[in-house]
């Protein structure tokens, strides 16, 4: 951890306290007119990568009637801008290895830009024509269409793609969040430039930013390009604020017949947000439950002891408007009622006993000692730092992640398990050619893909 | 980046991983073909061999306090005799299932309490098993890892439960998509009489025949010190990896090896098309794929075609995408594939989708007449020098991790390349010239004039709807 020990001694000289917790020395960098970025300064490659949001842009905006254009937007950002075509732009970030791409989640829109340092005045100068004068010329517009309807196509022969437009839809019911963010064969043929424009100036504006820096840069040329590339972006004033609501989910469950060897099962609780006090007591209990992989409960239980899949996964997830819990496999299609006796029992067995001490210690011992893992590549380090802005941490999150995980004891474990396992709030679906159970509602149609 | 570089599946790459938690190494292997191998020195890697004959590998890297394990043995799907296919992914699998001091899956739970991650792959001419950790326990991880090269010892109980994991890993990853089972068959009817033409993960019949002794034949015959590469990368130095190198994997006796022998392809003059009509596909797709050599047998000519490829399908510039999709709007994504990293042949192959309106024929055509293209013109200096420059900087961003080298470094010396060819791979790629890319393009995807043997030609359709009489 070169770039953090040699950090670490130049903290040493310039705060007289604490520095020697640092996990990762973020630096929060201000620029001339008051936009700010999270820097991770390390020099030991001649490479750049920044990734940023713009917080609240996200695909949660698109009208049923509009799915997909904040997809469609994230495709054209790079397809023209200024004086250069398509081709133009393209050709110039090809030529200088530089990858820039943008992309929508449900909650925020982002972008990604890697280059070599010998070219970043070029790289830099390429986002900012792309934030500032994208082109969406017709040309690209209709070609990043058919690109999209052609995925959806395609996507419709994978049926775990089938069981995630199908859960979203019984989970997200009520909510935005419902609707396809990759956008419907529909409504994609009916996005114009203008859609495009309208969305861009209204949600990508300079004080919803949030921007994760690392690499082959100083803090003064952090400056000099947070105001280059971002200034001359439109501003909220302060007013930035978007209503938020929670979904209320389809419970029960529900099978979409499909003549396939293999059944994907998908179970989903409501969960809680990121700010519960209880959040690093969940992130445990997911570890121990089904999120670890080898070793988990489910997954030594259904494939180490019964060969029943090749592989059982629970996860949380975090959108700003719901959070959830959730437990995926797939299994040889008349072995789905010996599974699910499986998952049911291991949620009836953590609730009423919670987990053992051996348990415990190992969960947390992954869970800390692995987080030097996130931090081996330039992306990847860009990527949390941007994460940490739009996810509300403060800067000193990480440092103080060890210890807010080490306090988690077994009674919280078993408190978590209780307020998420909630078998009246489940909604499982099954995607394949029978149902496990005889109580069971039968989806017909496939939601916001034609 | 819009949409431009959808990635297509080689289908000249089977690995089958142990576990999907780890499908990112398997991602990273996919990413390397597109984005090509190593650098000028680029890893500055170190070597060593010990008395046992393994062959040590260390690319130092400190930024951060980790480091990424991997021994390679130089064994895979395409060493099984026939009839047994799928063995070695299989005997991969039950690796994970203890030794005699070891009980099932206490493996991976020591590299998780120690903050690491584990995992392991086969592929048709190596298996590979990996753990990324904190850099203060690579010897334990060494000590884990010499301890299953010799002594597995799974209990009989596994046997059968890890057979069925095996089999709902190709349910999950083949019997359930149309598009992987036709992969399969395109690939069976491109390598007959060769065992590149059975997939990695086996016969979904075969698959359920053998037993543990034949497993153990296997094991007992090909894992050995001396048919292995061990590469770490991350924050340790040569001299830390060779003492505990020589405390751990030293203790091994080398065996002796039995040659690798591998049935020839034969030669075919027939060119082959195969249509899969499927109410599952909704997207209509073309592929071909055109045998090729591979570094291994011919590195001059997959230096080239890895220049040609960046030329053809480098970036939404570059000719494929440009002149298809862009400018004749007959695709909307199209693309040429070489990947030279195998021990035999080596295949490239062309794909598309087509655009509204447009047959599967007149894409065809249109892609064979990108390829005639340059095969009667050639391609410009300065196509050539945008290639190279790219090549070249994408191994300085392989740099920019630390698995990546492990795994470019394992990978190209199992199929045949020298530590030496890795490192000056960069350097090599420079002295390709426009004449020699012409020339590969002629040698080996003239369909007038196939190399070896016609190509092999895929027709994905969706099935037509039965019109109702009555």
């Amino acid at each position: 951890m070169k770039i953090i020990i040699i950090l670490f001694i130049a903290l040493l000289f310039s705060f007289p306290v604490n520095a020697a917790e640092k996990f990762l020395n973020i630096q929060e960098v201000t620029s001339d007119s008051g936009l700010t970025a999270w820097l991770v300064e390390d020099h030991s490659l001649p490479i750049i990568a920044i990734q940023f949001s713009f917080l609240d842009a996200g695909a949660k905006n698109d009208p049923a009637n509009k799915q997909g254009r904040a997809k469609l937007l994230s495709n054209m950002l790079d397809e023209g801008a200024g004086e250069l075509d398509s081709q133009a732009f393209q050709k110039q970030l090809n030529d200088h290895s530089i990858s820039l791409s943008f992309s929508n989640g449900r909650d925020h829109f982002n972008g990604n830009l890697k280059t070599l340092s010998r070219h970043k005045e070029k790289a830099f100068n390429l986002l900012r024509l792309a934030l500032n004068s994208p082109r969406f010329d017709a040309e690209p517009l209709e070609r990043m269409k058919q690109a999209n309807i052609s995925r959806i196509k395609s996507s419709l022969t994978n049926p775990n793609w089938i069981a995630a437009r199908l859960q979203n839809d019984l989970v997200f019911n009520d909510h935005p969040y419902a609707l396809n963010s990759g956008g419907t064969i529909s409504s994609l043929t009916q996005l114009s430039s203008n859609d495009l424009k309208e969305f861009k100036d209204t949600f990508l504006k300079k004080d919803r930013l949030a921007v994760g820096i690392t690499g082959d840069i100083t803090i003064e040329e952090v400056k000099v390009f947070l105001d280059q590339v971002f200034n001359d972006l439109p501003s909220d004033k302060g007013s930035h604020q978007t209503k938020k609501s929670s979904p209320t989910p389809k419970l029960g469950h529900y099978l979409y017949e499909k003549d396939i060897p293999q059944t994907i099962v998908d179970i989903n609780f409501p969960s809680f947000s990121r700010q519960d006090p209880d959040f690093y007591a969940a992130l445990v209990f997911n570890h121990i439950l089904g999120g670890g992989g080898f070793g988990s409960r489910l997954m030594e239980k259904a494939r180490e002891d019964e060969g029943l899949t090749y592989g059982i996964y629970s996860s949380l997830s975090f959108l700003d408007e719901a959070q959830g819990f959730s437990i995926s496999t797939s299994t040889q299609s008349d072995k789905v009622e010996r599974m699910m006796q499986i998952i049911e029992s291991e949620i009836a067995l953590i609730k009423q006993d919670g987990v053992s001490e051996k348990e415990l210690t190992d969960a947390k011992s992954y869970i800390t000692g692995s987080l030097p893992l996130s931090l081996t590549s330039t992306s990847k380090i860009a990527g949390i730092l941007a994460s940490l802005q739009k996810n509300d941490r403060s800067i000193d999150y990480l440092d103080n992640y060890k210890k807010n995980i080490e306090t988690v004891n077994a009674n919280d474990i078993k408190r978590v398990a209780s307020r998420i396992l909630n078998e009246e709030k489940m909604t499982a679906l099954f995607v394949g050619p029978h149902a496990p159970t005889t109580n069971i509602n039968k989806l017909e149609a496939l939601p916001n893909v034609e | 980046m819009a949409q431009h570089q959808q990635l297509h599946d080689k289908m000249n790459i089977s690995l089958s991983l142990k576990s999907v938690a780890h499908l990112v190494a398997a991602l990273f292997l996919f990413f390397i073909c597109s984005m090509q191998l190593a650098a000028a020195k680029i890893f500055d890697a170190k070597s060593f061999t010990l008395d046992n004959g393994l062959e040590v590998i260390v690319v130092e890297n400190p930024r951060v306090p980790v480091v990424t394990h991997m021994i390679w043995y130089k064994v895979g799907a395409a060493d099984e005799q026939a009839g047994f296919s799928g063995m070695a992914h299989y005997l991969e699998h039950l690796l994970f299932k203890g030794t005699e001091k070891v009980v099932p899956g206490d493996f991976s739970k020591t590299v998780k309490q120690n903050g690491g991650n584990d995992n392991a792959f086969t592929s048709q001419d190596y298996t590979a098993y990996f753990q990324s950790i904190p850099s203060d326990h690579l010897e334990k991880m060494m000590e884990m890892e010499t301890d299953r090269m010799l002594n597995a010892a799974p209990p009989p109980e596994h046997y059968a439960s890890e057979k069925n994991v095996v089999l709902e890993e190709r349910r999950q990853n083949t019997e359930n998509d149309p598009r992987a089972l036709f992969n399969e068959q395109m690939r069976s009817v491109m390598f007959p009489n060769h065992p590149y033409g059975t997939p990695v993960i086996g016969w979904m019949d075969e698959i359920k025949t053998y037993e543990w002794n034949d497993v153990k034949k296997f094991y007992d015959t090909w894992y050995a010190p001396n048919n292995a590469f061990l590469v770490v990368s991350g924050d340790v130095t040569v001299e830390e990896v060779k003492e505990l190198a020589e405390k751990t994997y030293g203790r091994l006796s080398q065996k002796e090896l039995p040659k690798r022998v591998r049935p020839v392809l034969p030669p075919s003059i027939a060119q082959t098309n195969l249509t899969l009509e499927h109410e599952r596909i909704h997207q209509p797709a073309f592929q071909r794929g055109y045998l090729a050599q591979s570094y291994a047998q011919n590195r001059e000519d997959a230096l080239a075609l890895d220049v040609l490829q960046e030329i053809l399908s480098g970036g939404a510039t570059t000719r494929f995408y440009k002149s298809l999709v862009v400018e004749k709007k007959l695709a909307i994504s199209a693309g040429f594939s070489y990947s030279g990293n195998s021990k035999d042949y080596a295949s490239a192959w062309v794909y598309g989708t087509p655009a509204q309106g447009v047959s599967l024929d007149t894409l065809k055509d249109a892609i064979e007449a990108e390829l005639t293209n340059v095969i009667e013109n050639g391609v410009s200096e300065q196509e050539v020098t945008n290639a190279i420059t790219r090549i070249q900087d994408s191994a300085v961003f392989a740099r920019d991790s630390l698995s990546g080298p492990a795994m470019i470094i394992g990978r190209s010396l199992t199929t045949g390349s020298s530590l030496e060819e890795i490192e000056n791979w960069p350097d090599d790629i420079a002295s390709i010239t426009a004449k020699k890319v012409q020339d590969v393009a002629i040698k080996y995807l003239d369909i007038n004039a196939p190399w070896h043997r016609a190509p092999v030609s895929g027709y994905l359709l969706p099935k037509e709807k039965e019109e109702a009489t009555e």
